[in-house]
């Protein structure tokens, strides 16, 4: 590759990558005349904070927000404690009938979530979860569970099995080992399906809109994706909504995108 | 090293299982019950029809639109995604302070919710847009996006892959730099060019990754619907009505539940044969390279 196309493909990768980002905070802190001038400025000629203050006065930003958070991390609290042990047992306990399980996760992949709305809307119904939390968390379990075990299998493999050998010799029962030995050497395992997991929850969108039916228990696409068709099309409290709907997560990944990264290439490629 | 090791598996097993039974087994064997009888909104009940909803389903041209629609879908995003994939991952490959900040943050698209980038596209595609003003020179009028079936689909492939192909990207990159370097050196020690190493060497090594990606990226893309339905709600004129959205419109916009749990049965079944036929041909391929 020549310095020149190398430098060109750069830019034309940051443009496609970032320039969207760019342009939405630019366009949130705009006056609604200028959001809508054409030929568009590239930055606001004046500075407003309009925009922000209509989104938390037309919308219950700040439940929706509180909602997402809290169906992320349980969810991501039962996805990590579930999937460690699942992984655990299969790739480490050689039992009869382990290779059956596996694919019988792996063969979960075939049922699309998109097909299991239906039926699952009606056991929440059954199970009387309807319009709660819960019925999001236990369903997005479902989602993120079958992918953290394969996820986990190539951390895993980097436990030396003498470890735990060593601290049984040395009298240690099985939770003791498992906690003590080999979840803090599969921390950076952990930290990877935490935030696959937790992303996922945060981004889900068909199910929240249709198990959730009040207002105060929608979560932040859901309730934000009101704002589209809610209102005659205003496109600076739109792009104030994709601001903030984005943030959270931009403001997270900040902080532990690496490990993830890191993480999900070393777990996707054994 | 452990006693009753096969108990303490099932044990551990136990949780994970019982949770996937309630949550996809239980359904499923719904899903089959519904789609035999005639029932309209969900939750109610209806009597046993045999197979009027399947017949239904597969006499409706809305149907068959939709089919055509997926196929069309998961391969545009496909190409689309694999080779962006593929051209990033390559032009990321050294290892440079530039490089390693990219590798981390053109994920970023993927990690927004799929109603957060659909607000970010809609807005720059807009009639007065910043894309239709970078456009201006070409055209006598500003492009409408959505205006017309093929477009629309089109500019649904295109966001859609925006979001998910800093995630291969970065899979594939991590793959690329498991290969010894020394492959690559060897060869341009023999007069290779860099297009022949990367043609050659480095795309032939990635196949088992790619193919990884190929199966779970078909699955995931054929799943899409929020981003569908958010863009287009479908439209115009069914153009961008892929199977969920077919299958969400004939639950939730129709009230035909049975009819909706029908065409959930074949999709599945069709994905089921695609996921045979993959393995089959992928393990083929695989094994006549060992021997």
């Amino acid at each position: 590759m020549t310095m020149l196309t190398r430098v060109l493909s750069i830019f034309l990768l940051l443009l496609l990558v970032f320039a969207p980002f760019y342009w939405i905070t630019m366009s949130s802190f705009k006056t609604p005349p200028e959001v809508i001038a054409y030929p568009p400025t590239l930055f606001p000629q004046q500075w407003t904070l309009q925009n922000f203050q209509k989104l938390f006065a037309s919308t219950d930003y700040l439940s929706y927000l509180q909602n997402s958070f809290f169906i992320s991390i349980v969810t991501t609290l039962i996805t990590v404690t579930l999937a460690t042990l699942a992984s655990y047992a299969i790739y480490r306990l050689e039992f009869p009938g382990g290779l059956f399980i596996f694919r019988l996760l792996v063969g979960t992949y075939v049922f699309p979530s998109i097909l299991l709305l239906i039926p699952l809307f009606q056991v929440m119904v059954q199970l009387g979860l309807i319009n709660s939390l819960w019925s999001l968390i236990v369903a997005n379990v479902t989602f993120t569970a079958p992918f953290s075990v394969w996820l986990m299998r190539a951390f895993l493999e980097n436990v030396p099995l003498e470890l735990e050998e060593a601290a049984a010799l040395d009298g240690a029962g099985f939770f003791e080992i498992l906690l003590r030995v080999v979840v803090p050497i599969l921390r950076p395992g952990i930290a990877t399906i935490a935030i696959y997991t937790f992303i996922t929850v945060w981004t889900e969108y068909p199910f929240a809109s249709q198990f959730i039916i009040d207002e105060a228990r929608r979560t932040l696409p859901v309730g934000l994706a009101g704002i589209i068709g809610q209102y005659q099309i205003d496109w600076g409290l739109l792009a104030a909504g994709g601001v903030f709907m984005a943030l959270p997560v931009v403001i997270m990944f900040a902080f532990i995108g690496r490990y993830f990264v890191e993480g999900l290439t070393a777990g996707a490629i054994k | 090293m452990f006693r009753h090791r096969t108990l303490l598996a099932y044990a551990l097993l136990a949780p994970l299982l019982i949770w996937l039974f309630v949550t996809i087994a239980i359904p499923v064997g719904y899903l089959l019950y519904l789609s035999f009888i005639n029932v309209g909104i969900a939750g109610t009940g209806g009597k046993f029809v045999w197979f009027d909803n399947f017949i239904n389903v597969l006499g409706s041209k809305r149907f068959f639109q939709a089919l055509r629609n997926t196929l069309f879908w998961v391969v545009g995003n496909g190409l689309l995604q694999v080779a962006l994939a593929f051209l990033v991952a390559r032009l990321l490959y050294k290892r440079t302070h530039l490089n390693n900040f990219l590798q981390l943050w053109i994920i970023l698209p993927w990690v927004i919710p799929g109603v957060a980038a659909v607000i970010i596209w809609r807005w720059m595609l807009n009639g007065i847009g910043i894309v239709n003003y970078a456009l201006e020179p070409f055209t006598n009028e500003p492009v409408s996006f959505f205006a017309n079936p093929t477009i629309a689909m089109l500019t649904t492939i295109f966001i859609n892959s925006w979001r998910f192909f800093p995630l291969l990207a970065v899979i594939v990159l991590a793959a690329m730099r498991t290969i010894p370097s020394e492959l690559r050196e060897a060869a341009f020690v023999d007069g290779a060019t860099d297009k022949q190493t990367w043609r050659f060497i480095m795309l032939p090594l990635l196949q088992p990754v790619l193919y990884v990606m190929g199966l779970l990226g078909t699955l995931w893309s054929a799943n899409i619907f929020d981003v569908i339905w958010l863009l287009t709600k479908g439209g115009p004129s069914g153009g961008t009505t892929t199977l969920p959205v077919y299958i969400y419109e004939e639950a939730f916009s129709r009230f035909k539940l049975g009819n909706a749990a029908a065409a959930s049965v074949l999709m599945s079944l069709a994905l089921l044969v695609f996921v045979i036929l993959f393995l089959r041909t992928g393990w083929g391929r695989e094994l006549g390279k060992k021997s």
